[in-house]
């Protein structure tokens, strides 16, 4: 085998598992989070870094609980807690929204695993 | 490289660095949120010039807000002026942005033998949920249920006589609920469509209908599941398709230990007691959600009937203690989501 | 009138084209455990070739090997003869390049992993692109990979053990070298 032929065998051994983790990794894995309210500029958030938001709602303060990559409302001034109840959003286009708060979570993210969600 | 051997080389070259530039370039996914209807509507188009699809976006959030006041029963507007008259009993001129819910809501009513029916406008209001956020009282008073329930307002109750429309019974009072934001989730689609724009996502509180695909692949929904968290199922659409999910968690209020939800059976004047939420995939909209409400009032027991009086294709139903529902043509485009998959009954098809 | 009188090169081509239809057609009797993973020992032809006889030969072999595989199995232009072609195409295209490498350059060995993962590409490309554009497409690209490095590097020893064993009866009866 000539040193060519090593060189290419060797490119390739270290180069094939990328292709397993670009390919077979979780795609739909969000990477950051969207914190929208109406009529501002939306915060985007990264999910590297556990955290909790509190932001100013129409009715009240939210919280927002950032942790190991994924992101949900903990607390909320409304009546129902629909937003609470929906639990941790994780991959690319989950979305939570407080309604009477008007506050909205959604993760964004390379590829969405949903383009919708119907609830 | 000696001279001959050059020029293919570079041809070679050239060629392979076209085929990349095609490759490269990914059509944008433009997206937008904004409240209307009391909930969040979110717009996604795949594909188009940014100009034109912002301005074709910003046209679908001001109709949003038209068809949001005009189609509230309980502000002032077109529907509570033709309500307030209903109750007359006198004929009038119906407002031309009310006459065609009205018309369309009758024809699904009939069909839904009764278990679709937004006349019973007045109950919504007697149980609160007239209101974004109810007050913490009990459920209203029996007497008061049954009083209302035997006088029995009905879309049918309406009678027509070109642009004038009458109600035989005064009791009559129109909310439309979800069947309006479907209507105008069809109208907005209808306009998108106009414009130039075949690949989209109109999604209203939950409630969408999508058009065309997204790109190469078609459109992927996820379905909320209604008990715990993350996705229940997720479904592929494409073409011109509608997913309506009618359940028991979207206005509710919790007394005693009871869940009483804004979904009143017309016939007993109370919320539905044993479906925690129905799901319907069909053509426009309106169709989808009038079908997924009666579903809901019908219930485990008699919901296939219904479906089928309806003319539903797809369908899906989950009882209160988790059992899934289903025709046998949802089964084979439904993917469960979650890590042990329910209990599902399949039924005839439809 | 002009007749076209075959070089001893010629026979030699259309032998070892023969010879590859054959290996093609026998193993494309042999089930696959998925659909695009074959052994591809053929190739083994392909590139035993290009080493003795430059690239230009072995393109021949290898068009000679698709068109009379394909009409012997009865597959000439189906979707599986244009996966096949693109496939061979595609090696070929690769090879061009790494035939001309200064120095040493490639050996039996990396020659048949570069065309064994190039082979895989080009059809997969073809089969994503034109007949079946399923995410679930691409979750089968590592392992179809895969199995183009296995066996692009078994393939190529097979090249070279051939090739050694070719060379060495011939050098037995060659006188032997002078002393240095």
């Amino acid at each position: 085998m000539t040193r060519a032929d090593w060189t290419l065998l060797i490119l390739t051994l270290v180069l094939l598992p990328t292709l397993y983790v670009g390919l077979w990794g979780d795609r739909g894995a969000g990477e950051s989070v969207e914190i929208w309210i109406p009529g501002q500029k939306p915060q985007v958030l990264s999910l590297d870094r556990n955290q909790t938001v509190e932001v100013q709602g129409s009715l009240g303060t939210s919280v927002i609980e950032i942790r190991d990559h994924k992101a949900r409302f903990i607390a909320s001034p409304c009546t129902g807690k629909v937003c609470i109840h929906a639990g941790w959003q994780q991959h690319a286009g989950e979305l939570a929204a407080c309604l009477p708060n008007k506050v909205a979570i959604e993760i964004l993210g390379r590829d969405r695993r949903y383009d919708s969600i119907n609830f | 490289m000696t001279r001959s051997t050059l020029r293919p080389a570079a041809l070679g070259l050239a060629l392979v660095l076209l085929l990349l530039a095609g490759c490269s370039r990914e059509p944008t996914l433009y997206d937008r949120k904004f409240l209307a209807f009391g909930t969040l509507v979110e717009v996604s188009v795949y594909g188009g010039q940014r100009k034109q699809v912002e301005a074709a976006i910003d046209a679908v959030e001001s109709q949003f807000r038209y068809m949001q006041k005009t189609w509230n029963p309980w502000h002032p507007g077109a529907l509570a002026r033709v309500d307030s008259l209903l109750g007359t009993t006198d004929w009038f001129s119906v407002a031309p942005s009310v006459r065609p819910l009205i018309v369309r809501a009758t024809e699904l009513s009939k069909a839904s033998g009764g278990l679709f029916d937004p006349a019973v406008g007045q109950l919504i209001k007697l149980w609160g949920f007239n209101q974004d956020a109810r007050p913490d009282v009990p459920p209203p008073d029996p007497k008061a249920i049954a009083d209302l329930t035997a006088q029995n307002p009905r879309m049918t109750d309406i009678q027509f006589d070109g642009i004038r429309v009458r109600s035989r019974n005064p009791a009559v009072y129109l909310d439309f609920g979800g069947f309006a934001k479907g209507y105008g989730i069809d109208r907005t689609i209808d306009f998108l469509k106009s414009q130039g724009i075949h690949n989209a996502i109109i999604n209203a509180g939950g409630d969408l209908r999508a058009i065309g695909r997204h790109g190469d692949r078609p459109w992927r929904i996820g379905i909320r599941n209604p008990r715990g968290e993350g996705m229940i199922a997720s479904v592929d659409v494409q073409g011109d398709e509608s997913v309506f999910t009618s359940g028991d968690y979207e206005r509710f209020f919790i007394y005693k230990g009871v869940r009483y939800h804004h979904i009143i059976d017309p016939r007993t004047g109370y919320p539905t007691r044993d479906t925690t939420s129905a799901t319907v995939i069909g053509t426009d909209g309106a169709t989808c959600d009038a079908t997924a409400t009666a579903m809901m009032v019908a219930g485990p027991k008699d919901w296939y009937r219904v479906a089928k009086a309806m003319g539903a294709h797809y369908v899906m139903l989950m009882g209160n203690d988790g059992t899934v529902y289903m025709n046998p043509a949802m089964a084979k485009r439904i993917h469960f989501e979650t890590k042990k998959p329910p209990k599902v009954v399949l039924s005839p098809p439809l | 009138m002009k007749t076209i009188t075959a070089t001893s090169e010629d026979y030699l081509v259309a032998w070892l084209a023969a010879l590859a239809v054959t290996i093609h057609v026998a193993e494309a009797a042999l089930p696959s455990p998925l659909p695009g993973v074959k052994p591809g020992l053929a190739n083994v032809i392909t590139i035993a070739v290009l080493v003795r006889f430059g690239w230009r030969t072995a393109a021949w072999v290898a068009l000679l090997r698709v068109l009379a595989g394909s009409l012997l199995i009865g597959t000439f232009l189906s979707p599986t003869f244009f996966l096949s072609a693109s496939g061979a195409a595609a090696s070929m295209l690769v090879l061009w390049p790494a035939s001309r490498l200064p120095g040493r350059g490639f050996g039996p060995v990396g020659y048949s992993l570069l065309a064994a993962m190039a082979h895989m590409a080009g059809q997969f490309a073809v089969a994503y692109g034109a007949f079946i554009p399923h995410p679930a497409m691409l979750h089968l690209l590592p392992v179809l990979m895969t199995a183009s490095v296995v066996f692009g590097v078994v393939n190529g020893i097979i090249v070279r053990t051939l090739l050694n064993s070719l060379r060495a009866p011939a050098a037995e009866h060659a006188p032997s070298p002078p002393a240095p």
